[in-house]
């Protein structure tokens, strides 16, 4: 069959409408409130009746990136977990799918995902969806491979049959190793081992021994003289103010601002991954007094450090013990590093006059742990293995388990309306996906103001996930704000 | 404080210096032997005569095997002077100081090394030993952090620079420009006709942002000698006299090796500044009276704070002094004439005393009309030393 043939026989499908599907329950606070625990997201609106009811919606909603979550079939979906006798599924997308995978376009991966909001949910809504099948392109060379991209669209409405929201969604079905690989660089060396227990270990002695007992602990202490209280950083045995041996320490909060950047390209060592950036920290007053520290920062690109940027400290167990129960270099070692602060959730919600185009939102970094992973996924009611079993993900060819669309979103929506504030109406999330989001990868968001329309209240802010892979989401969040 | 008393004293009357090269193919001790031999033979004083020696805690080549291989009988001086590049002008005020004071004749100052072939400071320090001295202590706040080399230090000074003075890379690159297009005429210097310009500065990859490969000085092998006697000697040596009219070592408050990340402020040199001090005190001169000088240029931003420092610009002018070829040949004042540590060699600041002797000579490849007196300095972020050198009159 030609490929010609092949794309007429695929385009039959086109315009296709698949059953009405329905929810099996309805939305529930405990479904928001779990969604919001892994999310992090802790607007009000979402949880907190009294709060809820004072607000534009009058009582509780789910938050808007959950739009597509709550008609999941759950795992029984899952091929391993399909209960016996249970047809498979007959949708117009899984029958065009399943024409690719017989075709040998075996490989998947999610291209573009628009959700657009018409109402806020709430809880004791039934969903339904439906799905049409929008697009199938002709086929296409990718850096993945040859293939064709699918589009699908679903409407959701709730059983009395009120329109509440759409999902665009968009994939790739490759042949796997079609892809364009850019030609290898021939002088290209290899990096070398990012492996942190190849870092130097740092001298450890006497003077310097109650701060790296600290670092063990998780704990940033600066040396503080017990007579005077005079505070100093690097340690020495005495005071140079007033004299005194006697050396303790004060415990930093790990908070502060970049006072100086460097971004380290040259030469490149074990246990680091290049260019690393590295800064110089004036840590928020202690008693009154301002001490440097410096570290290299995790979850930040180089173009987005600056001078002023508020930092948090975070601890890397970097080194295993040399010898067991030792306390000096040849014990275990940990590290602090420093990543951009958690930006405040703002309690009073922006309005429109205040937002101007080419604002910068304040970046935001996660450091991404298999627990935020598994969570986002449960808590999103995507049981695919690949967000929550190691071992599958491996067998299929991912170096790790790695976040789920609905999560990345769910983010990215925290993440504006934690700048907008609570009361922020979001009437669309569009996103191309890139890069995938692997644990131990911190992630950084990063966001503009890309329009304003003040008249309405319209905002459209572009936001960029980015980890050391490249890109993992680009897109924007529409927005409503109050005029 | 008060002017050194043996300033005027002592003068350089000897310099010498290996070829300076990627790879020697000879040891670091034959280098620095090559380099005294060659010193003393630009003097006119045999070998033997010499019984003070001068040089680096860095330094290789201990002054015993030196002494050996010069044949010298008997040695009454001998002192290192710590801090890396820090050291070179300390290391011809110890010797002014042992001659003007009686205890030795004459000393030579001598730095060697194949710093390219061998070991590369530029790779840094996480090949070190973990051992836990104060000294070595002092990297656990910095290595493990990736923050190696003496590039990663200086960046985080020069950004600061650029954030609270608005200096820019293209400032930087002016300091790159204005050494390699001396060394281009300085047929010794590495870069000996190979002249860039500043778009070859901005095109050149990161070292550590915001420090492009450009401005970072060589890494090389070579040695370089300096022999230093007392005024009555000088005036009977083949060489005319070039006199030490003040030479000073400097750290200042809360100083560390090359960190001294925790002061109120990291823009300028207060250790430099303890050194200008002291050359102007003791000197009696002014910056009027310097038609020319030998800035340590390991990274071209401390070039701008040297200026600052002696007082040739105010603070944060140092970017509009060095424009438009301030410190290039014809310019307000010629700066590292030989090519400098970028252009000519690096050879731990001691080859720029010697083109510091070459102008008050008046043999220098880009000799400096009415270069009298002549400003010297070590290296900068580090505790650190500064030399004025003028005619014997
Ligand atoms: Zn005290």
């Amino acid at each position: 069959m030609s490929a010609d043939d092949f794309l007429a026989q695929l385009r039959a499908h086109v315009g296709a409408q698949g059953p009405r599907h329905e929810a099996r329950h309805p939305i529930t606070g405990t479904g928001i409130a779990d969604w919001c625990d892994a999310i992090g997201d802790t607007n009000p609106l979402y949880t907190d009746e009294e709060a809820a009811a004072k607000s534009r919606h009058g009582g509780i909603v789910a938050p808007p990136a959950t739009l597509d979550i709550w008609d999941r079939p759950g795992l029984p979906a899952q091929a391993r977990f399909r209960p016996q006798g249970l047809p498979a599924a007959d949708d117009p997308r899984s029958k065009v799918l399943r024409m690719l995978e017989n075709a040998g376009f075996v490989g998947v991966v999610a291209v573009n995902s628009e959700l657009e909001i018409v109402r806020y949910l709430r809880p004791g809504d039934v969903l339904t969806n439906t799905q049409t099948l929008e697009e199938i392109s002709e086929e296409k060379q990718t850096g993945l491979g040859i293939g064709h991209f699918v589009t699908t669209r679903q409407r959701y409405e709730t059983v009395d049959g009120e329109h509440v929201g759409d999902l665009l969604f968009r994939i790739l079905k490759f042949r796997p190793g079609t892809g364009k690989t850019a030609a290898a660089d021939p002088n290209a060396k290899p990096a070398p081992a990012a492996d942190p227990a190849l870092r130097p270990r740092p001298a450890i002695n006497r003077v310097n021994q109650a701060l790296f007992d600290g670092y063990r602990a998780h704990e940033l202490r600066i040396p503080k003289c017990s007579e005077c209280g005079r505070l100093f950083f690097p340690p020495l045995p005495r005071c140079s103010e007033c004299g005194s041996f006697d050396i303790g320490y004060a415990v930093a909060s790990g908070h502060g601002t970049v006072y100086s950047y460097t971004v380290v390209h040259y030469p490149q060592v074990p246990g680091f991954r290049y260019p690393i950036v590295t800064a110089l920290v004036e840590l928020e007053p202690i008693d009154g007094q301002v001490v440097r520290f410096l570290a290299d920062m995790v979850g930040v690109t180089p173009d987005a450090v600056t001078i002023g940027m508020p930092v948090e400290i975070e601890w890397l167990d970097s080194h295993p013990a040399q010898v067991e129960d030792a306390t000096d270099s040849r014990g275990p070692i940990s590290l602090p590093q420093f990543r951009p602060a958690t930006p405040t959730r703002r309690a009073q919600t922006l309005s429109a006059a205040e937002v101007s185009e080419g604002e910068r939102l304040p970046i935001w970094t996660l450091p991404l742990s298999p627990t935020h992973i598994v969570a986002g996924a449960i808590a999103t009611r995507d049981f695919q293995d690949v967000h929550h079993d190691r071992d599958l993900a491996h067998k299929k060819g991912s170096a790790d388990i790695f976040l789920n669309i609905n999560t990345s979103l769910g983010y990215m929506q925290r993440f504006v309306t934690d700048w907008t504030g609570p009361e922020a109406v979001v009437s669309a999330l569009r996103v191309r996906l890139g890069a995938p989001a692997y644990p131990y990868r911190p992630l950084t968001f990063s966001g503009s103001v890309q329009s304003v329309d003040a008249g309405i209240g319209r905002v459209v802010v572009a936001v960029q996930a980015v980890n050391d892979l490249g890109p993992h989401v680009t897109g924007t969040v529409e927005l409503e704000l109050p005029t | 404080m008060s002017k050194h008393t043996y300033a005027g004293k002592a003068a350089v009357v000897g310099i010498g210096a290996t070829e300076f090269s990627k790879n020697s193919g000879r040891s670091e001790l034959q280098l620095a032997l090559e380099a005294c031999v060659a010193a003393c033979e630009d003097a006119g004083v045999d070998p033997k005569q010499v019984n003070g020696l001068s040089t680096f805690t860095m330094e290789t080549n201990p002054e015993s095997e030196i002494m050996r291989g010069l044949g010298i009988p008997e040695l009454t001086h001998f002192s290192r002077i710590h801090f890396g590049g820090g050291a070179p002008c300390a290391t011809v005020q110890y010797a002014a100081m042992a001659v003007a004071s009686g205890v030795a004749d004459y000393v030579l100052c001598y730095r060697a090394f194949n710093e390219r072939s061998g070991r590369r400071f530029g790779a840094g320090v996480q090949d070190r030993p973990a051992g836990a001295t104060s000294e070595e202590a002092q990297f656990a706040w910095t290595s493990p952090h990736g923050i190696l080399t003496p590039a990663s230090w200086v960046a985080m000074f020069a950004r600061r620079m650029m954030h609270e003075y608005g200096v820019t890379s293209e400032d930087f690159g002016a300091v790159a420009v204005a050494d390699r297009r001396h060394a281009a005429n300085n047929p010794a210097a590495h870069f000996y006709e190979q002249p860039i310009t500043l778009a070859d500065h901005q095109a050149s990859r990161w070292i550590v942002e915001p420090l492009h490969l450009l401005d970072c000085c060589q890494e090389t092998d070579g040695g370089q000698a300096m022999l230093v006697t007392t005024i009555e000697r000088a005036r009977d040596l083949k060489q005319p006299a070039a006199v030490v009219e003040a030479a000073a070592q400097g750290m200042a408050d809360d100083q560390h090796m090359m960190r001294s990340f925790f002061r109120d402020s990291i823009v300028g040199l207060p250790e430099m500044g303890t050194c200008a001090r002291q050359i102007w005190e003791t000197s009696g001169l002014s910056t009027d009276d310097v038609k020319t000088a030998v800035l340590y240029d390991h990274f071209t931003p401390f070039v701008l704070a040297q200026l600052e420092e002696f007082g040739f610009c105010k603070p944060g002018e140092a970017k509009d002094f060095i424009a438009d070829g301030g410190i290039e040949i014809g310019g307000r004042l010629p700066v590292n004439t030989h090519g400098g540590q970028l252009g000519e060699a690096y050879i731990h600041g001691m080859n720029g005393i010697a083109e510091g002797v070459r102008q008050v000579r008046g043999t220098s490849v880009n000799q400096v009309d009415g270069a009298e007196h002549v400003l010297v300095t070590g290296g900068t972020g580090v505790p650190t030393s500064a030399l004025m050198l003028g005619p014997d009159r």
